[in-house]
């Protein structure tokens, strides 16, 4: 029998960022002294609940500021919950801003290697799917130079391809298919699509509304630190409008 | 002592990454610079060559009465481990916060990215050794089995090395201005430490304070092992192996402490 249990779970998540007000001790040492605040809280999310079953594909959308992109690192563990509890099942692969950690003096080859042992892959994994990932890019023709000379769209084009031979059991999505030109979004979302059929759960965080609408089966619609509304992605985005219609 | 190694448990588990990150720092370096690798033998070479000249015809400072080791090798035996303890220390001090955009994107023990500063230093400290290695060869120097204490003496060292790096990377992240103080402090901890000078010419009085700083047992063991002075002080180096493990232990409890938030404070 398989798993049942949800993908993602947020319970009661609440993430409050310490912001320090000084950001070296000439600052602080005065401010501190004289009782002054050093550092102000910001909440960002305020106890926030909700499920991510195996195999959904969710929607989050929100003004700017809303959270979308600290579910995100939550989900992806780089961030912990300041009260609350995140459980995430299976393994979690980020396509948020592609190419963070590639080294610009090495090749794109060697930031393969690199990048593809942090997000998890084993060298005999990489050695294997290399091909693959260089075919995907269409970069065959640069690999072995510095990616320092690489365009942002060719560093884009190679941190994508990584990312999607993880065979990640969680995908989450940042924005990133905003940049790149229209062929390779194109690319980037049939490969979701794939990713989707096989039953990866995938959160996406996106400000554009016919993506959403087309590719998720669910929407979460944050603002002020809450959730504001979640179901099928046109009935939120119609809560979201009315919202922004009368300025909230 | 639990914290100590459930951490090696994680880093042996994602030791790939370490072993990437290591090979990102050398190849980089490599292919920045023409001499590439050469740079890494050329510092500490140039450096000795200075002091060298500074200490021994101008100061100086006498070796060890009992044997004839001229003061160059006397000193090199010492400045390559406080050069590796040095720079270990002060660019793992800045691996958190230079690997920035990585820690607010993916996740990894972020100890890898002190550990695997660190072992980069060590591999140019192999590379400088080679001209010791030539030195005492030259020099004839003779050697006996007490060498193979380098291998305890070095491991004691890394485990200073480590704690304190876990330390500093940590603070740095909160405040920038750590990476500056770390500069001044190892400016002035070289000259505490038995170095350019043999251990004993420090003062009776001050010998409590040379047997709390690991760095002078270490180094001044590694130069008694190497240069054929004898097994080292026993005590001291328990002494040292102790403020090490202790220095491991806080490092770490601090960084794990700290690690939550660091992508908070980027």
């Amino acid at each position: 029998m398989p798993d049942q249990s949800p993908a993602v779970e947020f319970h009661q998540v609440t993430k409050v960022f310490n912001l320090q007000a000084q950001k070296t001790f000439k600052e602080f040492l005065p401010a501190m002294l004289r009782g002054h605040q050093t550092a102000h809280r910001h909440t960002v999310l305020d106890n926030i609940s909700f499920q991510v079953q195996k195999g959904e594909s969710i929607g989050i959308i929100g003004p700017n500021g809303s959270g979308k992109s600290t579910i995100l690192k939550l989900v992806a563990g780089v961030m912990s919950p300041t009260s609350g509890k995140v459980v995430v099942r299976g393994k979690v692969s980020p396509l948020i801003e592609l190419g963070a950690g590639f080294h610009p003096e090495l090749t794109g080859r060697e930031n393969v290697y690199l990048n593809g042992s942090i997000l998890g892959l084993t060298q005999s994994q990489i050695k294997e799917k290399i091909g693959s990932i260089i075919d995907f890019s269409e970069m065959a023709e640069f690999i072995d130079q510095p990616v320092k000379h690489y365009s942002s769209g060719m560093y884009m084009r190679l941190g994508f391809s990584i990312a999607v031979h993880v065979d990640p059991e969680i995908l989450i999505i940042d924005e990133i298919l905003a940049v790149g030109d229209a062929s390779f979004q194109q690319k980037c979302f049939e490969k979701m699509e794939i990713f989707k059929k096989q039953g990866v759960t995938i959160l996406y965080v996106s400000h554009s509304q016919p993506s959403v609408v087309s590719f998720c089966n669910r929407a979460i619609y944050l603002n002020h630190s809450q959730i504001i509304d979640q179901g099928a992605p046109p009935q939120v985005f119609e809560t979201y409008q009315r919202d922004i219609a009368s300025g909230q | 002592m639990f914290s100590i190694a459930s951490e090696i448990v994680q880093i042996y588990r994602f030791r790939e990454v370490l072993w990437q990150m290591v090979k990102r720092e050398i190849k980089a370096r490599y292919k920045q610079s023409i001499l590439g690798y050469f740079w890494v033998i050329l510092n500490p070479l140039a450096q000795m060559l200075v002091m060298s000249f500074a200490f021994s015809l101008i100061l100086r400072i006498p070796t060890n009465a009992s044997s004839h080791i001229p003061y160059s090798v006397f000193l090199y035996v010492a400045l390559l481990p406080w050069n590796l303890f040095a720079n270990s220390v002060s660019s793992a001090c800045n691996s958190l916060v230079s690997s920035s955009t990585l820690i607010t994107k993916v996740y990894f023990p972020r100890s890898i990215l002190v550990i695997s500063s660190i072992f980069a230093k060590i591999i140019d400290f192999l590379f400088a050794l080679t001209i010791l290695i030539g030195y005492m060869a030259w020099y004839r120097i003779p050697i006996n089995a007490n060498i193979f204490w380098v291998i305890p003496i070095f491991i004691i060292q890394q485990i200073f090395t480590i704690g304190l790096s876990l330390f500093f990377s940590a603070a740095n992240l909160l405040y920038r201005d750590v990476q500056y103080l770390l500069g001044l402090v190892l400016v002035l901890w070289m000259y505490l430490t038995p170095v350019i000078y043999p251990a004993d010419l420090v003062p009776t009085r001050f010998r409590l304070i040379f047997q709390l700083n690991p760095l002078s047992v270490i180094i001044n063991a590694y130069r008694q092992t190497i240069l054929g002075g004898g097994q080292p002080n026993h005590l001291s180096l328990l002494i040292a192996t102790v403020v090490s493990l202790i220095t491991l232990q806080l490092g770490i409890l601090y960084f794990k402490s700290r690690e939550k938030i660091f992508a908070d404070n980027i």
